[in-house]
């Protein structure tokens, strides 16, 4: 073997070459390759600039670049900086209602109007029906990150109206103000939205008593980092449980609402963070200010000289002024309220009084101008209350906003959805003297001194409700809601056997409770 | 004696109180181009020192760079810059024309049609020049790599396209088609369109691409002393057009901010002895005849044309050559 040394020698004197080697000798060769790695160096420093330069635009685009969201949260698009936004949402509820037992709105009509008379009861049924009960696309949105808007109309019952149509001003989270048509800032269920409410009718507390949508402006915001909610605001004023139209009003005087509701373990961990609490009020006096010229009453019966009617789980009317009744006076309405969830379990208790003055008017609403009869005037006070208990049998967690399933329902993948038990019990209690006169006897209704402000043969005195219920959320926007409601009354209907066109009379003795309803309600919804 | 002494010591310590409860903080936005970072951090400070002398008020400037063209863009689309100190006369032009924010006489307001400096194109060439450049010509060989950022959004970069236009007109005895084929050849041999000056600094320097930057002479002196110091130097062409960046008042921002007098003195300032020694120590050519003839050595003397002698202005310019169609869209599509 030759020596390592000798090897080397001839190695680098070029005695022993490598074939594969050989070129690194040669300097023009050598000149080329270097020339093409730096070509090629220069090529790829050339492209990794022009990726970060295509980098830098695209982040610089992306500051410009209008942002379009399609979720199951809704539909929007909005600025980059997110300080402009529309958004598109929308609630579709078809519902179907199966009456057991119960009876329409009778109120001395005759078979013609009423509907088919059971002869075994002598009550007109209550008719089963399916129907749309809300249609309500929504365009809500902000302009220069500090206003917003929302308009929604309704086309569900037949009808096309206007739901909410306000601006709003975010100034801080402490202070906003709101200005149009919008739910009065009173009740804690009628500020839940119509797609969460665990039930498919809202209690008598909210639909008989407090108002719904007024038309004015509101200035809320949340203080005590977020722990207390408040609100304040001016409005026409509408009848309980009334829905203003778009620009009428019943006086000229403004109805003021307030509310504080505070959730003060918002930001702990622990049992009573689900915990919140508060009271909401109402309060206006027309005396001297009403408008008695009812020209035209037709469209707004639940709400006819500025007071209520009042309708069942069923959505049937129980309870009706009679025509010649008119508010007139002060109102004032006062409900504490409150709710508590704790994983997947909740509870809403709320509770509502009207002390409402009414009088009676000299002739029945119609075309005529007419005059309050003196002597008439008096305040009534109805009440209500409910208690309103919800568990999930899936384990989400339960909230004053809507469900979102652990497992959406999907048959391929096995999942079930959200499964939620619910039970409540409402009632509604209407003031004695509301059907009786001046004198403090039993009357029928009418125009006359002697005249009561309802007659306790066409209207209840009192409901009482008690629902149990599943709601099945396939997902976060569909649900399927499936209700039972019994209701039974005090007073409301004539005593068998006599003529529909008896009245009440001093002693109340025409009189008979209003067959109790027993309903099935079912609703299907999808909300985005 | 000592009761004068101590009524004039009460009284300048009751005017230094009041001025003190007078004064206030003032801030300031200047928007401006590309390489102007370091000179306007130095003038800054001396400016509020002024100022705060003058007035008591304390003087906060904040300061936007970028692309000259892009940055006029900015503050017509609403950067509310209470001045604008930009690369050229045909962007800030464009705050008057399109925003409406300033009058259109603008330039008569300050000396020397208001560019308190001026600055010119040199290359910038690797370490020993390997590729030999000395002048425009050998730029446009093929196998040069040439490092010049975009015109459409830089100032910088249209100085570069009309400086190598000039000589090459001049050396085609002013055939203009001639001269578009040599601007062309040139910007074949550019691999990269940054969108401003400092980026192309960036490409050329940090990056290590292109043989050759076009680059405003205060830029190739910073990036020779300190960006890319020992890695490159300086070439001077023996053509090179005058560059004149003009400042302005934006009137309306400045008005709505309450800023218009201290605007207007920072600006005025800028003529200052003071000023113009700062605009020299950061490689820009004083127009004070003291700066200039202190810093005269340190700039080479080079045939400079001007754009309004040989082409026509800044409003032809532009619509000759950068307009979209114009004729840096023709050579670039090509």
């Amino acid at each position: 073997m030759m020596p390592k040394k000798i090897l080397f020698s001839l190695f680098l004197a070029g005695v022993i070459t490598y074939p594969e080697i050989s070129f690194a000798n040669d300097s023009p060769e050598l000149e080329e390759l270097r020339a093409l790695v730096q070509e090629l160096n220069q090529k790829v420093k050339v492209l990794e600039r022009k990726g970060e330069l295509a980098e830098e635009d695209s982040a610089k685009a992306k500051k410009e670049t209008p942002v379009v969201k399609a979720s199951s949260n809704g539909f929007s698009f909005s600025s980059a900086d997110g300080q402009n936004e529309i958004k598109f949402r929308g609630i579709v509820q078809a519902d179907h209602r199966n009456y057991f037992d119960g009876a329409n709105d009778v109120r001395g009509r005759t078979n013609n109007r009423a509907g088919s008379l059971n002869p075994a009861t002598g009550f007109h049924d209550a008719e089963d029906s399916s129907l749309l009960r809300r249609v309500r696309p929504t365009i809500e949105g902000k302009v220069a990150g500090k206003y917003g808007f929302r308009f929604t109309p309704d086309f569900g019952n037949g009808n096309a109206t206007v739901v909410d149509a306000y601006v709003e001003a975010y100034l801080a989270p402490e202070f906003n103000i709101r200005a149009g048509k919008f739910k009065s800032f009173v009740g804690l269920e009628r500020l839940q939205s119509a797609a969460d409410t665990k039930f498919i009718e809202r209690s008598y507390v909210t639909n008989a008593i407090l108002p719904n949508r007024d038309l004015g402006f509101s200035v809320y915001g949340d203080v005590l980092g977020k722990k207390l909610n408040y609100a304040v605001g001016i409005v026409n004023g509408v009848a309980d449980g009334g829905n203003i139209a778009t620009g009428t009003e019943f006086n000229g005087e403004r109805e003021y609402t307030a509310r504080l509701f505070t959730t003060p373990f918002l930001d702990q961990a622990n049992a009573l963070s689900g915990l919140g609490f508060g009271l909401g009020a109402t309060y206006t006096d027309f005396t001297g200010e009403r408008n008695l010229d009812f020209t035209n009453t037709s469209a707004a019966d639940a709400t006819r000289n500025g007071l209520p009617s009042y309708v069942t789980e069923g959505q049937n009317t129980f309870f009706r002024y009679g025509s010649a009744a008119v508010a007139d006076g002060k109102r004032f309405r006062i409900s504490p309220q409150a709710y508590y969830y704790f994983g997947p379990f909740g509870v809403l208790a709320e509770y509502a009084r009207v002390d409402q003055n009414v009088s009676l008017l000299t002739t029945a609403t119609g075309n005529d101008s007419t005059i309050v009869r003196a002597g008439t005037n008096k305040k009534l006070s109805h009440d209500a209350w409910e208690i309103a208990a919800s568990y999930l049998l899936t384990g989400e967690d339960a909230s004053f906003k809507g469900v979102k399933p652990n497992r959406d329902f999907d048959l391929d993948k096995g999942g079930w959805g959200a499964w939620e038990l619910v039970a409540r019990y409402s009632e509604i209690n209407l003031d004695s003297d509301t059907f009786k006169n001046q004198a403090g006897q039993y009357a029928a209704e009418g125009t006359a001194i002697t005249s009561a402000y309802a007659d306790l043969t066409k209207s209840a005195k009192s409901a009482k409700s008690w629902v149990a219920g599943v709601n099945w959320y396939l997902n976060q926007n569909a649900k399927i809601s499936l209700n039972y409601a019994h209701t039974s009354f005090d007073g409301g209907a004539l005593a068998k056997g006599l003529p529909q066109a008896t009245n009440n009379n001093a002693s109340g003795s025409n009189v008979r409770d209003r067959e109790d309803e027993n309903a099935l309600l079912a609703r299907f919804q999808v909300a985005f | 004696m000592k009761k004068t002494l101590l009524t004039l010591a009460l009284f300048a310590a009751a005017q230094l109180a009041s001025q003190q409860a007078l004064a206030k903080e003032v801030t300031l936005l200047n928007v401006s181009y590309d390489p102007t970072r370091e000179l306007y951090v130095d003038y800054n400070a001396v400016f509020s020192k002024y100022w705060q002398g003058k007035t008591g008020d304390t003087v906060k400037v904040s300061q936007s760079h970028g692309g000259s063209g892009k940055q006029a863009r900015a503050v017509i689309d609403g950067l509310q810059a209470d001045v604008a100190t930009l690369a050229l006369a045909y962007d800030v032009d464009q705050l008057s024309e399109k925003g409406k924010l300033i009058p259109k006489d603008w330039q008569k307001r300050l000396p020397n049609n208001s560019a308190p400096y001026t600055s010119t194109i040199v290359f910038l060439v690797r370490k020993g020049n390997p590729k030999h450049i000395k002048d425009w010509d050998d730029i446009v060989k093929p196998g040069v790599s040439v490092i010049t950022p975009n015109p459409k959004t830089s100032g910088g970069a249209r100085w570069n396209y009309l400086a190598a236009l000039a000589y090459a007109l001049k050396q085609n005895n002013g055939d203009e088609a001639k001269a578009k084929e040599f601007v062309g050849k040139l910007y074949k041999n550019v691999p990269v369109l940054d969108s401003g000056a400092r980026g192309a600094t960036t490409t050329f320097v940090e990056r290590g691409i292109g043989d050759v930057l076009l680059a405003w002479e205060n830029e190739a002196f910073l990036a020779q002393k300190e960006l890319g110091a020992g890695k490159v130097e300086i070439v001077v062409p023996s053509l090179s057009i005058l560059a004149e960046p003009p400042v302005t008042v934006v009137d309306k921002f400045a008005k709505k901010h309450n800023n218009e007098a201290v605007a207007k003195a920072y600006l005025d300032y800028l003529y200052s002895d003071e000023a113009q020694d700062i605009i020299g120590k950061n490689f820009y050519r004083p127009v004070s005849e003291t700066a200039a003839k202190k810093y005269e050595a340190q700039f080479p003397k080079l045939n400079l044309v001007k754009i309004d002698e040989t082409f026509g202005g800044w409003q032809k310019a532009q619509k000759t050559h950068f307009a979209d169609g114009g004729i840096f869209d023709q050579i670039y599509q090509k």
